[in-house]
């Protein structure tokens, strides 16, 4: 019986890894998800020669000095001709028209024609260079003495490490790679469950529509079948993450000494809080281990409930009802843990996280700011207890919807086969 | 006679309706066995449980000698009804999934399938994916895999239905070569013909219980109403003149005539016949069995009635 159970694992997992399209989205997702990152650049780079040419009337005289071009707009001061001649002018992509007026009253006096509409960064750059430049006449206008230099003094660029007081030695963990490290895991759980999740259920209600079911269970006890087909499509879940995850660590080693080679960026604090938290091997490996625990009792809890849907119903169309029920706990739990993200040391988010329908969306997003061992340790505990005790009562489902067909059964009905014997 | 399995007092509940009420069978060792009823009688219900793959509310079933536990599916082989294979895997592939499920290792499977794939002259489906199939190919697979790790108890739920004659003809002869080799063999389905050419024993089933159980030539000889077919040569009117209930059959042109003679009871054949004997020249005498197509008819609709009546 045991063998029985390595047999179906080794066929969902075979099965599923030799497909086409398991290949395929293996490998095209990360190499699409770095051509999401190097394309702004790309962009940028191809793009340069497309600088807008802004014309600036100025009757003020005070403005256009003041106005600074950069790569995509470059203004020029036209004196000699009047905004009729300018609107004519095919050069121009857009006319700033400033009135003499215009340090007093500047809402009335500053108007900016284009040809089309702008795109809202050139607008937005265009109205900073210009009430900087107001902002500075009027600051000259007082006659203080040394101002740039106060200025200068007085100006402020804030970006602080932040110290996790309740681990032993004062490591710096980086709240933005917490953040973008929470978000993304988060992302990654729940596209997880709902993939991968909804893979065992598909595959249930084909077997049972392809009436190739009776002629398993014939050979293996249909709750080793539903196991087996659980382990085996986790497996290829992991198959997959690990790939990806290997494709990223190849990718980071090529782009980590950049990074670092990089003086400017390792002094701006953020960077260098970010770097310090990724090369602190014990948090890392604590982190990845605890993640991955998470990752994987998500997946087993939510796979259990997605099989007993797919034993009850005959097609998918049936099942969506159901699944929609199913699936409502993953999106509260991944919406808390949004709020959570904000708050992790809260008691919602403690509570949150010993649930176990929400503990592994909310713990991916707590886990990265550090959480006390206990409760990771309680949370863990819980939601592995909770997925055996749910996998029994799925499974005697199970094993009395494979047999059920025809009339789509109505939950309290499912509920009500989990007490045959 | 020794019985590989039995079934004592099965009783299975579902919600709105009991499945089985107190049902016992005995399939007797080295015998098909013919598990007959109408459609949603029970059969099936009681072929799970005898697969172990549900399990009674009450009653025990004993497997050779023993009573029935998980392991002991590794000893049965059972081709349901409703029947498929995976569609993407290869045939090959699929077989030998099948056949280490039965407890083969791949070895032994390997070379018992390649050998049961001449057998039955598909070897070049080997490589085939299963959803190029045919379905009478796909049930050639399915038998094989179904009597491949050579179980003593095989059980086929309507194993025909889908097959045309030739092949129909070929799965008869394995099944009775499998049950010669020392197989015991269940077999359900509607198709009386069948019944009566194959099995041994049977059981009826109709409306959750067992109606009817034995040996078939018993069974048919016990729902024989005294019918006899005598043939003869003479005035076909002649017969009429003995007194008993004679209905004629035909006439050929040459004199020879057939009728059909209902007695009160066995003891009366003799005088029917000295009878006969005087008015016409007797050719043939014989004793009319009824098919098991009307034995299942007469049987069920007997049971309906008397159900009807206690309700």
């Amino acid at each position: 019986m045991k063998s029985g159970l390595s047999i179906i694992i080794a066929r969902e997992y075979l099965e599923r890894v030799k497909r086409k399209s398991f290949i395929i989205s293996t490998l095209l997702v990360p190499l699409l998800m770095i051509a999401l990152m190097f394309a702004p650049a790309l962009i940028m780079l191809f793009s340069e020669s497309e600088s807008k040419v802004v014309a600036v009337l100025d009757d003020s005289g005070v403005v256009a000095p003041r106005l600074h071009s950069n790569d995509e707009i470059r203004f020029v001061v036209v004196g000699d001709e009047n905004i009729d001649q300018a609107r004519a002018n095919d050069g121009y992509d857009a006319i700033l028209v400033v009135e003499s007026a215009a340090v007093e009253k500047p809402q009335e006096s500053v108007t900016l024609y284009s040809h089309g509409s702008l795109t809202m960064v050139t607008d937005q750059y265009i109205s900073s260079q210009v009430s900087d430049a107001i902002e500075d006449v009027r600051l000259k206008a007082y006659n203080i003495e040394n101002l740039d230099k106060i200025l200068r003094e007085v100006e402020v660029d804030l970006s602080m490490p932040v110290i996790d007081i309740d681990k032993a030695e004062d490591t710096a963990t980086s709240s933005v790679l917490s953040y973008i490290l929470a978000l993304v895991m988060d992302m990654m759980l729940y596209m997880f469950i709902l993939i991968y999740g909804q893979m065992v259920m598909t595959s249930i209600i084909e077997e049972k529509t392809n009436r190739v079911l009776e002629l398993v269970v014939s050979s293996v006890k249909p709750q080793w079948l539903m196991l087996g087909k659980i382990t085996g499509v986790g497996l290829v879940a992991i198959t997959q993450i690990l790939i990806w995850a290997g494709i990223v660590g190849i990718c980071s080693v090529f782009t980590m000494p950049m990074f670092a080679a990089m003086p400017e960026a390792a002094s701006e604090p953020a960077i260098a809080g970010a770097i310090a938290q990724l090369t602190d091997v014990g948090f890392m490996v604590s982190l990845v281990v605890y993640m991955l625990l998470f990752f994987i009792g998500g997946y087993l809890f939510y796979s259990a409930i997605f099989a007993a849907i797919g034993s009850a119903v005959d097609n998918i169309q049936d099942a969506s009802q159901l699944t929609s029920i199913a699936t409502m706990p993953v999106i509260i739990g991944i919406v808390a843990s949004m709020a959570v993200i904000n708050n992790p040391t809260s008691s919602m988010a403690f509570w949150l996280s010993i649930i176990p329908f929400t503990s592994p969306m909310t713990m991916m997003s707590r886990l990265p700011f550090g959480v006390p061992v206990w409760e990771t340790v309680l949370s863990l505990v819980v939601l592995y207890i909770s997925f055996i005790l749910l996998l029994w009562v799925c499974a005697k489902i199970y094993r009395v919807g494979i047999f059920m067909y025809g009339k789509k059964p109505t939950l309290i009905e499912i509920i009500r086969w989990a007490r045959y014997k | 006679m020794e019985y590989i399995l039995t079934a004592e007092n099965i009783t299975k509940d579902f919600t709105n309706h009991r499945a089985l009420d107190d049902v016992s069978i005995a399939v007797p060792r080295g015998k098909v066995y013919g598990l007959l009823g109408p459609n949603g009688a029970g059969k099936t219900t009681l072929i799970r449980i005898i697969n172990h793959i549900t399990a009674p509310d009450s009653g025990i079933v004993t497997f050779d000698g023993h009573q029935l536990c998980a392991d002991d599916v590794m000893n049965i082989g059972y081709l349901p009804e409703e029947r498929g294979l995976y569609k993407k895997m290869k045939v090959g592939e699929q077989a030998l999934f099948f056949a280490r499920l039965k407890g083969l290792d791949r070895k032994q499977a390997e070379a018992a399938l390649k050998q049961w794939f001449e057998r039955l002259e598909i070897s070049e489906w080997w490589n085939k994916k299963v959803e190029e199939l045919s379905k009478g190919m796909a049930q050639k697979v399915q038998f094989i895999v179904t009597v491949l790790h050579k179980p003593k108890l095989l059980i086929f739920d309507e194993p025909f239905s889908g097959f045309d004659p030739i092949n129909a003809g070929i799965l008869k002869r394995e099944i009775l070569k499998l049950r010669d080799e020392g197989a015991t063999v269940i077999f359900s389905t509607h198709n009386m013909a069948s019944v009566e050419e194959l099995c041994d024993e049977i059981s009826l089933i109709n409306r959750s219980h067992n109606i009817l159980s034995g040996s078939v030539r018993e069974i048919r000889e016990r729902f024989s109403s005294n019918r006899y077919e005598i043939g003869f040569v003479g005035a076909p009117d002649a017969l009429a003149t003995t007194g008993f209930d004679v209905e004629l059959g035909s006439i050929n042109n040459d004199g020879f005539a057939t009728a059909t003679v209902t007695l009160p009871s066995a003891d009366a054949v003799r005088p029917f016949l000295a009878a006969a004997n005087q008015a016409v020249d007797i050719n043939s005498f014989r004793r009319i069995l009824p098919s098991m197509d009307d034995i299942f008819i007469s049987a069920v609709q007997a049971s309906n009635q008397s159900s009807q009546l206690e309700s």
